[in-house]
């Protein structure tokens, strides 16, 4: 299970800052837990050869790329196998664009390598449009190996939606790009309601601050353009599982604590979500039968800098929900004893305007079955008077096992169904 | 004319950098919603008339040393957009009128279209 941000700019593009140099850029994404990264500058892929020497020392997996300009001024991202595809693609895309880039219009096209040192400018009018269309774009894409994903499809400017009105019939698009400003069930509604695309979510990050703010959970063995493919097809047992907005989205927050039982030893986890507009609350619980903590570790947890993991590089599930909930008006409670596992209940205000959205719950229970299939999870999301309920025991039963391909699909829809249902 | 005056008259209130609004004078009008085509046919003192909203607008703008930007439909910049706009002097206006009426009225009162060289 990989987490990616496919679309990061870095320094090379106009409209990013300065600070996004290739090492800073792998530095944050490290921060954020990310496995893979993609980059994509517009119209250019001159810095992602020092980022994926960067991402080497930093064992960050990074897929060249870039963000393409068509002739109707619809971004299309090219994530390509390797630098020479990617290098191939700027030539083409060089040769379609036309125009000299104005610093004082547009900004810097700052040319940098892996050591934050300056080489030089991109003279290129980058921020400018090619002459290809949309669909030259994508066969260019396509022709030198690489995915073709339109980006931001829910951004009006320069998202091909609202640039051409729609996506046009027979378009061969690998995937569609949901920007920071729609939850995924929503985008799923509005752009894939017959699952037409996969939906990848990333951060469009131009700063480091925003790397990893948007990122997609998928099923690879390895981080590459060929996985990945395999994974919008949902072939060979990969596929997307889902994605959102990590450190905002109630779900990811439930996701990133639910995988702190995991690495606590739980077997059984108990997940409850408690919309009540009426009352204006909203509460999250979640109960595991992991090691548990001691009182020390309790009286330290909420300390962001403090972490108990050893794997994984983020450990800050606990205290940034704690924030989250103090934000809205709420707060956290934890529970734990060593040896009989951990209870932890956060209280939000419904209508608090600073309430984080819920987002995608079917992303935050595919994760969690598709790692980990022989958990013992019980799910409870209710929404006013009506309840959805999962339990994986109940699941099995049924004849539906999430260690299969088909298993994991037979899930995914029975957790859209009855989200659906409680909406 | 003014960029105010043309406000005026497209019944639109200047939402960005309101001194330029009232200096600059605006020498034609070019109409499109495609920055690369503002960027290779309109000229040096238009005013230019668009449903985008989003900061690249400012930078063509300024490239161009447009007069000033319209925003149709109701449109309002993005903040970004805006924050640029005030630091590079770009006046941005912003009317319910859709571009056909703004074009209209603007070109009833001289205001014509040119061809850039």
């Amino acid at each position: 299970m990989f987490v990616i941000d496919a679309h990061l700019h870095t320094c090379l593009s106009p409209c990013a800052d300065l600070d996004m140099h290739p090492s800073a850029l792998t530095e944050a994404a490290v921060r954020a837990g990310l496995d893979a990264v993609g980059v994509c500058d517009h119209n250019s892929a001159e810095n992602a050869g020092a980022v994926e020497r960067a991402g080497r020392t930093a064992g960050l997996a990074v897929i060249p790329g870039m963000e393409i300009t068509s002739a109707e001024e619809v971004h299309i991202l090219g994530l390509m196998p390797d630098m020479e595809a990617a290098l191939e693609l700027q030539s083409r895309v060089y040769r379609a664009l036309p125009g000299r880039n104005d610093e004082r219009a547009f900004g810097m096209q700052v040319v940098a390598n892996e050591q934050a040192e300056v080489l030089g400018f991109n003279e290129h009018l980058l921020a400018g449009a090619t002459t290809l269309e949309v669909d030259r774009v994508v066969e260019a894409v396509h022709s030198i190996g690489g995915l073709a994903v339109a980006s931001h499809v829910d951004r009006e400017g320069f998202g091909i939606i609202g640039q051409l009105g729609m996506i046009p019939a027979g378009l061969p698009l690998d995937a569609l790009e949901i920007s920071r400003l729609t939850a995924l069930p929503e985008a799923r509604a509005r752009f894939a309601p017959r699952d037409e695309f996969p939906l990848v979510c990333s951060s469009d990050a131009h700063e480091p601050k925003d790397v990893g703010k948007g990122a997609t959970w998928a099923l690879l063995e390895r981080p590459t353009i060929g996985e990945l493919n395999l994974a919008f097809r949902g072939q060979c047992g990969r596929q997307i599982l889902g994605g959102g907005r990590p450190m905002e989205d109630l779900a990811l927050h439930i996701l990133d604590i639910a995988q702190n039982s995991i690495e606590a030893g739980a077997t059984k986890i108990e997940i409850e979500l408690q919309e009540e507009p009426d009352a204006d609350r909203l509460v999250i619980e979640i109960r595991d039968n992991g090691t548990g903590m001691d009182q020390e570790t309790l009286s330290r947890v909420r300390d962001p800098f403090f972490t108990t993991r050893k794997t994984r590089r983020v450990g800050m599930g606990i205290p940034l929900l704690a924030e989250a909930a103090r934000a809205a008006g709420g707060g956290l409670e934890i529970e734990s004893e060593p040896g009989k596992g951990s209870r932890i209940h956060a209280t939000f205000r419904y209508h608090h305007i600073d309430r984080a959205p819920v987002g995608d719950i079917e992303t935050t229970l595919m994760v969690l079955l598709a790692c980990r299939p022989e958990l013992v999870i019980r799910f409870m999301h209710k929404v006013g008077e009506e309840t959805f309920e999962l339990d994986a025991r109940e699941l099995r039963r049924a004849g539906i096992n999430p260690a299969t391909p088909e298993g994991l699909a037979a899930v995914r829809q029975v957790i859209r169904r009855g989200e659906a249902e409680i909406r | 004319m003014r960029v105010l005056e043309a406000a005026e008259a497209v019944s639109g209130t200047v939402v960005a950098c309101a001194a330029a609004a009232a200096a600059r004078d605006v020498r034609g009008g070019y109409a499109s919603d495609l920055l690369s085509d503002v960027m290779g046919n309109a000229c040096e003192g238009d005013l230019w008339v668009t449903l985008q909203k989003h900061v690249n607008i400012v930078a063509v703008a300024q490239l161009k040393g447009l007069a000033g930007i319209i925003l149709v439909n109701g449109r309002h910049p993005e903040p970004d957009a805006a924050a640029r706009a005030e630091e590079e002097h770009i006046p941005i206006v912003s009317t319910d009128l859709p571009t056909f009426d703004v074009v209209g009225i603007l070109h009833s009162l001289g205001i014509q279209g040119r061809r850039s060289a």
